[in-house]
């Protein structure tokens, strides 16, 4: 036998309380990992959408939202005339409601520039020109609207002929639905306005300089490598925020459950540490026990935590509001920081019962 | 002392416990558990500890076994005062070994479990705690229930376990607690042999507390206490003439 298995021992004594208490932690984890792979995949799925479409640098005016404000198409001029800028693309980008789907991604593109190469078609063609009547869907954005070629689908108040499935490779690409610029900007009455540049820029060129350049010449927009506008973004900084907010609130949940449990186990267990220090166990010996219970207690609550938060985010991702948006990021990086986070929770929820712990008078073992 | 007593008793082995003046007060001195108490353990003794309900046999044992602090007096062990030990939890872990009346067994953990938890402060190799505990459940005639649960072992059983797991570390004195206050008579006949065999075969000192005249006449000296003062020490066999109750 070895001091673990002491550890351990103490907890599955009282299956029904230990696993009660693994599920509030598990919640609280849970919450943790949906919300915030949700949120940092937000802005995953829009850097690879980037990557996708070769975009460096992102020319655009974010501010509170999280898609960027319209600013003048001429913009674009000044830019492609800088230093290191090898090809600028304007987009204009919406979250629109379309049809029976409450949120789509709808992206004019200007006509021939690089962020057209990336689409792959699937099934149908592309846009004759600028001006045909037409647009594409990534291969979600089909799914999620049952469109095929030869559909029509409203947007705003024109009615459009899908001509083309594309695979955009990426799942934001995949997602929207590609248009004209001129075209998309008509529907929105937004004549002469884009709301971002897609900037491809030299081998070699220093984007973080490029960067500072583009902010200098053009002060009505932000540039930002290809990502960061939305990592940057005060929208997304607000999302983040409230997920990290609800996720500890869950925690603080999980933290009293721990607490509550290891305290009754403390209480209950009065004469048997006791006994233990009687036999000669130290002190410390007990507090470490207690500690090493709670992150126990921690550890695998994490773990069904992160499997729950995977179940949860696989549910919210088919959810109508953010279906074809954005890929939750779970990575190896969130689930260990969730399952850290647990084991942090167990052992600051165990000090207090191991200080109490350590407060049992060993003459209690002579008694009864 | 009262003057009843017959004074420690003179054994020619050398002084393991020296207690004087030794009381114990609780509640704000509202209750009186010691009342100045003076004796001398030596090495190597069995001593019955003995008296009714109250008359402060349990709080003599917690002194012993370094459990509680006196509110005065002295209590020492091989010259060093108990109450001022760099380390108790090292003094009861490898000085001391406790039997209770209510056995004390882990509930968790298996009999030679139970055993090797005084160990783990004697920082052993697993293997080497291991099979000490099996050997000592051998030697209390338990090597069929090694791996039992105390549930599934009867008094007798439980108490011989006990036993063995107060001897895990080999210490110099063993208090035992009304050791057989649970047990049928031939239960406690066997537990009574197991500890006086101890006693003998590996000269452990061994303090005893019992209600039990038999087995207080089974020692070698009896203490007997009444309202927290000791009156009488001497040959358990004139107890008799000192009733308990």
């Amino acid at each position: 036998m070895t001091f673990f298995d002491v550890v351990t021992r103490s907890l599955t004594r009282r299956r029904l309380r230990t696993s009660l208490t693994l599920l509030g932690i598990a919640v609280g984890i849970a919450a943790v990992v949906a919300l915030i792979g949700l949120s940092r995949g937000l802005v995953s799925s829009w850097t690879s959408g980037m990557k996708s479409r070769g975009t460096d640098i992102v020319v655009a005016n974010m501010r509170g939202s999280l898609t960027p404000k319209p600013f003048p198409a001429s913009t674009r001029d000044r830019i492609a005339r800088l230093p290191g800028v090898s090809a600028t693309c304007m987009i204009l980008v919406d979250l629109m409601s379309i049809e029976n789907a409450e949120l789509m991604i709808v992206s004019g593109r200007e006509w021939g520039c690089f962020a057209w190469d990336n689409l792959k078609l699937v099934s149908g063609r592309m846009p004759n020109d600028q001006n045909e009547r037409a647009v594409i869907f990534g291969t979600a954005a089909a799914d999620i609207l049952k469109k095929k070629v030869g559909d029509t689908v409203q947007i705003e108040t024109e009615e459009l002929a899908v001509v083309g499935i594309v695979n955009g490779g990426a799942f934001v690409e995949n997602g929207s639905l590609v248009l004209s610029l001129p075209l998309l900007q008509q529907i929105m009455g937004n004549q002469n306005q884009v709301s971002a540049i897609d900037v491809r820029v030299t081998p070699g060129t220093d984007i973080q300089r490029l960067c500072a350049e583009i902010d200098r010449l053009v002060p009505e927009a932000h540039a930002d490598p290809a990502g960061e506008h939305i990592a940057g973004s005060e929208g997304y900084r607000v999302i983040n925020a409230m997920s990290w907010g609800t996720s500890l609130l869950a925690v603080v949940v999980g933290v009293l459950g721990v607490t509550n449990t290891m305290l009754m186990s403390v209480f209950e267990r009065k004469q048997e540490i006791a006994i233990l220090l009687a036999l000669g166990w130290r002190q410390s010996r007990i507090v470490r026990m207690i500690l090493w219970e709670s992150a126990l207690l921690g550890f695998f609550g994490g773990i069904i935590g992160v499997l729950l938060g995977i179940i949860g985010v696989q549910l919210l991702k088919h959810a109508p509001a953010l279906r074809g948006m954005l890929e939750p990021d779970l990575g190896a990086n969130l689930m260990l920081e969730a399952v850290a986070i647990a084991v942090f929770v167990g052992v600051l929820s165990g000090l207090y019962p191991a200080w109490r712990s350590s407060r049992v008078a060993p003459s209690l073992a002579l008694h009864g | 002392m009262n003057s009843n007593s017959s004074g420690p008793k003179e054994t020619g082995s050398a002084t393991l416990f020296e207690a004087s003046g030794l009381k114990k007060d609780f509640d704000d001195g509202q209750v009186l558990a010691l009342r100045g108490v003076d004796f001398k353990i030596a090495e190597g003794e069995f001593v019955a500890i003995v008296g009714p309900s109250g008359s402060g046999k349990t709080t003599l044992l917690q002194m012993l076994g370094a459990l509680d602090r006196p509110s005065s007096g002295t209590l020492k062990y091989r010259g060093q005062s108990l109450f001022d030990l760099p380390d108790p939890a090292a003094y009861r872990a490898h000085e001391i070994g406790f039997v209770f009346q209510s056995f004390h067994l882990l509930p968790t953990f298996t009999a030679v479990e139970n055993v090797e938890i005084p160990m783990f402060e004697d920082h052993k190799p697993r293997a080497e705690r291991t099979t000490r505990a099996v050997d000592l459940l051998k030697s209390v005639g338990l090597e069929q229930r090694v791996n039992h649960f105390p549930a599934k072992l009867s008094g007798g059983e439980r108490q011989r376990v006990a036993i063995a797991r107060s001897v895990a570390n080999f210490p110099s004195v063993l208090l035992a607690d009304e050791p057989t206050g649970n047990l049928d008579t031939e239960s406690a006949k066997h537990v009574l042999d197991l500890l006086t065999s101890f006693h003998r075969d590996r000269h452990m000192t061994l303090i005893l507390v019992t209600h039990d005249m038999s087995i207080a006449r089974r020692a070698a000296r009896a203490l007997q206490m009444v309202d927290g003062h000791i009156v009488f020490d001497g040959d358990p066999a004139k107890l008799s003439m000192h009733p308990i109750v």
